[in-house]
């Protein structure tokens, strides 16, 4: 399945220009659609914790947004470098694009010394079949640059910058998304009373997202190329999955990047602990074992969120669920509403 | 991954072209110097000569990786220059093409595919072992998907790389009280030479050029060494998991 074949909507849906405090509301006031296999209910995220069960586990990615956006100039001029990936120390997979709005390639050769916030790096590599983006060796030490000159990187859909604590979620713990896991930004410390009260219980792991694949699909398998991220699956969550399925309770994802640490972390059908970097494609006809459903925005269409999305639920379900969205006014993108999709055909709550 | 000060210093085999070439390269933009060798002299010196046009410090020295006498030399040049961080068991014998059934498989051909991916991989290590250890360095062994898989035809090559798989793991085992770590890595299949010379006259074009393994030997040669040794990567896979 292209991205393409999933172009849902008979009208263009509406996309959050603005956070939603800057809308009014309190982070965890926005809308939210949920979706069972035979129905659409429209709720808010504040009733999230009727729609679950006791016994219910949510997994959360617990990666906090660096500011990773960074002035830079080369020998063309000036131009902006959103960094993505750190694969070790100094060396970061990078995306030099011309300005915020404007993607590259730019012509930067390897070996070419660009200065990035007064410091000096190296182009030392080209990403295999991604022009736009390459690997940058930093002299000066990246954390210091990101404090001191970065901004979160924005996309042309914003009417405001957000400052960077906007992008950090509840659960944010561990520094290194250059986008925002965003399932996780609606929830509150009342929300995240109400639902331990409830009997819901959380577990963590870990997925650094990067930059936005932008390709399209291979020819031949339809999949995209996907960038290797760093993931974490600790045992301690291998464990709360277990006890969920063993009481009946059900495992929802909080944010596809969660359903994709999770399948990563599969090895023929069974979860065990592990960490590493995934370039993981989830997509039908895959299922993945360990989620039941999955918490997540509503994304562009064509994106590999969608395939994903559709190897959760099945692609008919998502295409019903987008449709009713965006005829229904909720909003896309990291700031916009929510999606909770639930196993089974039980109206929900 | 290595701390301190002083030059990093990597010896590459079979670095005149394809796979060995392209990790020459990341080695050399990643700041090591370099001990290349390959069989033929040519291709090597143009690879050498291109790096060393991208600033990096490369000694090119020809020959034939199941040579000891090749080894002895090599092996007192690192010693002289110091501390080895890093030592990809890159030169491969693919055996006789097209590839013949094991059956049928002439057994000093055999007996060549055996030297050239298991005992050098080991003798290397031998020769190398104490400027590996003082710098607490990383043997990357350069193995295949035919190591685990049985193809017709690639019971040779297969069944060596199979063996080099677990001298790494052992390897790995033994040399850990020394610092030095261990990995084996499968490539996946390339267009390379040595992959059209086991599908001759077939079009290979579907497969990747080697440089779709850039960003793999990047993310290898910055873990802890400890964290990956004795791990057999899939460098194609879309899953790199850490050992411990």
């Amino acid at each position: 399945m292209t991205g393409s074949a999933l172009q849902p909507y008979s009208r263009p849906p509406l996309e959050a220009d603005r956070t939603p405090e800057a809308r009014g509301l309190a982070r965890d006031e926005v809308r939210l659609l949920v979706s069972t296999a035979t129905e659409e209910v429209d709720r808010s995220f504040l009733d999230l914790p009727d729609l679950l069960r006791p016994g219910d586990l949510l997994v959360v990615n617990e990666s906090a947004t660096l500011p990773a956006s960074l002035p830079a100039s080369g020998p063309d001029g000036p131009f902006v470098l959103n960094l993505s990936t750190e694969f070790g120390p100094g060396l970061w997979l990078a995306e030099p694009r011309w300005s915020e709005s404007r993607p590259g390639p730019l012509p930067l050769p390897d070996g070419t010394p660009v200065e990035v916030a007064g410091t000096r790096a190296t182009v030392v590599a080209r990403y295999p079949g991604i022009p736009r983006l390459a690997f940058l060796r930093f002299e000066a030490e990246v954390e210091r640059l990101l404090a001191d000159h970065g901004r979160p990187i924005r996309y042309g859909y914003l009417r405001e910058e957000p400052p960077l604590a906007a992008y950090q979620t509840a659960f944010a713990r561990v520094p290194g998304s250059v986008e925002m896991p965003s399932a996780g930004r609606p929830f509150s410390p009342r929300v995240l009373a109400r639902l331990e009260a409830r009997g819901v219980s959380l577990a963590r792991v870990v997925l650094h997202c990067g930059v936005s694949s932008l390709e399209e699909g291979d020819d031949v398998t339809g999949a995209p190329p996907v960038l290797p991220e760093p993931y974490a699956v600790p045992s301690e969550t291998v464990e709360a999955v277990a006890r969920a399925r063993r009481t009946g309770g059900r495992v929802v994802a909080v944010g596809t990047t969660v359903v994709r640490a999770l399948a990563t972390a599969e090895d023929g059908g069974a979860l065990r602990a592990s960490r590493g970097f995934t370039r993981r494609y989830v997509a039908p006809p895959a299922t993945i074992g360990s989620v039941d459903g999955l918490l997540t925005g509503f994304h562009a269409a064509r994106t590999t969120h969608l395939a994903l999305l559709s190897a959760v639920a099945g692609e008919a379900r998502i295409r019903r669920a987008y449709r009713r969205a965006a005829e229904a006014g909720y909003l896309w993108h990291e700031f916009g509403d929510v999606h909770l999709i639930l196993p089974g055909t039980a109206p929900p709550g | 991954m290595t701390a301190g000060g002083g030059p990093r210093r990597a010896v590459v085999t079979g670095a005149s072209r394809g796979l060995g070439a392209v990790i020459a390269r990341v080695l050399a933009d990643d700041g090591y110097e370099l001990l290349l060798t390959a069989r033929g002299a040519g291709p090597l010196e143009a690879v050498a000569a291109e790096l060393r046009g991208r600033g990096a410090t490369v000694t090119a020295v020809a020959g034939d990786v199941a040579d000891p006498g090749l080894r002895a030399r090599v092996g007192e040049t690192v010693r002289q220059a110091g501390p080895l961080h890093v030592l990809v068991n890159n030169a491969s014998e693919l055996g006789p093409s097209p590839l013949p059934p094991l059956a049928q498989y002439p057994l000093p051909e055999l007996d060549r595919v055996y030297r050239v991916n298991v005992f050098a991989p080991l003798a290397w290590v031998q020769e190398l072992l104490e400027p590996l250890a003082s710098a607490n360095g990383l043997v990357v062994n350069v193995s295949s998907d035919a190591a685990v898989v049985g193809y017709p035809g690639w019971g040779g090559y297969g069944s060596s790389k199979a063996a080099l798989d677990l001298l790494s793991k052992t390897l790995a085992n033994e040399l850990a009280p020394r610092g030095v770590s261990v990995v084996s890595v499968d490539p996946g299949d390339l267009r390379t030479a040595m992959h059209q010379a086991a599908f001759p006259g077939e079009d290979i074009s579907d497969r990747p050029l080697p440089s779709v393994t850039v960003p793999f030997w990047q993310w290898l040669l910055h873990q802890e060494h400890g964290a990956v040794s004795g791990g057999r990567f899939r460098a194609q896979a879309d899953r790199w998991e850490v050992v411990r």
